[in-house]
């Protein structure tokens, strides 16, 4: 079985008035299991020339869904301004966030809804990929 | 300002025929890209023992359409526990035992609901009105305006009141999600008044709620401890 790892760093010499540092770690495992993700899309990177409505960069389709551990990684990639990515969960208007140049995200995937982009400016970076198991556990 | 920095190293030897080592490092900033996130929540800890959802963060709480930044993880070390993490009831997966998560946050607010009482006609000592588990009474001042300052003064525990003018208190609830109709009229089940004279307490709406889509809620697989812990960086 593969091992997958992902390791969390976050620190903060003075958001409060202590410092803040913190490691987790993970291996990506099926779920309910100690067996490992054995998917991996490897990671997309793109750069869009013009600006994104609603664009599908993980399809529900492609997945098995429910009882399931996928992760999704998501950065965007653009340096120096404020073009953030809107990241979107299929449906009315689930947002999930803004990504803003340089930053990442990490999360859980049900494999249940489409995963939507829009951005507003052009020649926005974003890079992606999607760790997944074959079969639902 | 702050600085905080998130980074995350993804690695395997073996997932592809080709090691996958990346890294990627972020300092949290604000919408502008100008200062680094000043407030947080703190790294805290919850233990479940149900399997009752709970909202960990209201969006209505916090400023839409910023960089917040929010933090998960199932500290359970047994494969099958997971918590279901939702955003707007939708879910977006299942965090297994061990499991993290770091992801922007729009918290996008919902609307909260309003609603204006006019008080008129002759009112006198000892008249009620009763809303929201509190009951209003008269003194001896026997005016509408004497009646608006003690409704406006008092504490509620889900709505917050303001004086609109000498004779309207209008009403506010304190959470988006809080999607009931309060009966309109000049009798209302909702909001009653009960006087002597022929004093009046006239109930309109003003705001019609919508719900904060953009909850984080947790719901647990186990009614056995399970402990998630969390951190939300945000902007105000």
């Amino acid at each position: 079985m593969a091992t997958t790892t992902a390791t969390l760093t976050l620190s903060s010499a003075d958001i409060t008035g202590h410092s803040f540092n913190m490691t987790q770690s993970a291996i990506l495992t099926k779920a309910a299991s100690s067996t490992g993700l054995d998917e991996f899309t490897g990671i997309t990177s793109r750069k869009y020339t013009s600006a994104q409505s609603d664009t599908v960069i993980v399809d529900k389709d492609d997945y098995v869904d429910t009882t399931v551990a996928h992760k999704v990684y998501i950065r965007n990639t653009s340096t120096g301004n404020s073009d953030y990515i809107l990241v979107e969960l299929e449906g009315t208007n689930i947002f999930l966030g803004r990504l803003y140049p340089g930053d990442w995200m990490f999360i859980p995937y049900a494999g249940t809804k489409n995963i939507l982009v829009t951005t507003l400016a052009l020649n926005v970076g974003i890079e992606y990929g999607v760790f997944s198991q074959s079969t639902a556990s | 300002m702050p600085t905080t920095t998130a980074s995350i190293t993804l690695s395997s030897a073996d997932l592809t025929s080709d090691a996958l080592s990346l890294n990627s490092s972020t300092s949290l900033l604000n919408a502008g890209l100008t200062t680094g996130l000043k407030s947080t929540s703190g790294l805290s800890r919850k233990e479940c023992t149900s399997l009752d959802t709970f909202t960990l963060y209201h969006a209505d709480e916090y400023t839409s359409d910023r960089a917040n930044k929010v933090y998960l993880k199932n500290t359970s070390t047994t494969p099958t526990e997971y918590f279901l993490v939702t955003i707007d009831d939708e879910p977006m997966g299942r965090l297994y035992a061990g499991d993290w998560a770091f992801f922007p946050w729009s918290a996008t607010n919902g609307t909260k609901a309003a609603f204006s009482v006019t008080f008129a006609n002759t009112w006198a000592e000892d008249d009620t009105a009763v809303f929201d588990g509190v009951t209003i009474t008269l003194g001896s001042t026997e005016t509408t305006a004497a009646m608006t300052d003690l409704v406006v003064a008092a504490k509620y525990p889900n709505f917050t009141v303001v004086e609109t003018s000498a004779s309207v208190a209008t009403f506010t609830a304190k959470d988006s999600n809080d999607l009931s109709l309060i009966e309109e009229g000049a009798a209302s089940d909702d909001y009653v008044v009960t006087t002597t004279g022929n004093g009046t307490g006239t109930v309109a709406r003003t705001v019609a709620p919508v719900a904060s889509a953009n909850d984080i809620k947790i719901t647990p697989s186990v009614a056995t401890s399970i402990t998630l812990e969390s951190m939300l960086i945000y902007e105000v």
